[in-house]
């Protein structure tokens, strides 16, 4: 996975029900290819202790285009012994000038989540 | 061809309960979207529900629909379709805004959800700006 600082997509996942970032959840990332109109997978990662996954892609390889990160949710809450209205979240977004920083938290409960562009 | 166009010519064909929103009042599935950058129902936004097979996983659509003037779409199911099972509303929230002479950040919003108990009324509103949005299970 690429450097940490260089990323110029971030995200923070924060479990707003206990009031704690969300450790340990799996997430990838995806770009769509539009001529095939199918995702690849650019990336796999888990959050840290802080909610947060560094090196979600290089500046290279952050080109314009359709991206998804898809935050397996549902597992988290399992591993916290609870169930969840959602099996996972899946955010799908726009970059049209990769040049900019793109923070995407996903703020979530088991029966709720949001999500923004942030800075 | 890939799965997702497969999946779009699939859901073309079957003769299933497809097409336009279902008689009103009775969905124990509903939804209301809300424009909360400008304080107003997001109405005439176009929507899709979708269940998941198993074992193949792959989404049959159920229904369409169009949000009326109060961001809500009546007659999403009926009882006797709604099934245990997962489910997706799929909200065309980009040309929603495109309409309104807007760009936003997402092209689509899909919200994925498991419904174990069909005799429950469920509630997945979704509330929207350019730049954000949010769901709940509500009532």
């Amino acid at each position: 996975m690429a450097a940490a600082e260089s990323s110029p997509l971030t995200t923070h996942v924060l479990n707003t029900a206990d009031g704690v970032p969300a450790a340990k959840m799996a997430l990838t990332l995806h770009r769509l290819d539009s001529k095939l109109m199918i995702w690849n997978m650019l990336s796999v990662g888990t959050t840290n202790k802080d909610g947060r996954c560094p090196g979600l892609i290089s500046r290279e390889a952050f080109t314009p285009g359709m991206y998804k990160l898809r935050f397996e949710t549902g597992l988290y809450w399992e591993s916290l012994g609870q169930t969840s209205f959602y099996p996972y979240v899946e955010v799908v977004f726009t970059i049209t000038d990769p040049e900019q920083r793109f923070h995407l938290p996903l703020l979530m409960s088991r029966f709720s989540y949001s999500t923004y562009r942030g800075s | 061809m890939s799965a997702h166009r497969l999946q779009q010519l699939k859901g073309h064909i079957l003769p299933e309960i497809k097409s336009t929103a279902m008689a009103g009042s009775l969905s124990p599935l509903t939804t209301h979207v809300l424009n909360t950058s400008m304080g107003v129902p997001g109405s005439n936004m176009a929507l899709s529900l979708y269940r998941q097979d198993l074992p193949t996983n792959a989404w049959s659509l159920i229904t369409t629909g169009t949000t009326n003037d109060d961001g809500r779409c009546p007659g999403l199911i009926t009882k006797e379709l709604f099934t245990s099972g997962v489910y997706k509303i799929r909200f065309e929230s980009a040309q929603y805004w495109a309409s309104i002479g807007q760009t936003s950040f997402y092209p689509y919003v899909e919200i994925v959800f498991t419904i174990n108990d069909p005799g429950q009324k469920y509630h997945v509103p979704l509330l929207l700006s350019p730049f954000s949005y949010s769901t709940y299970r509500g009532s």
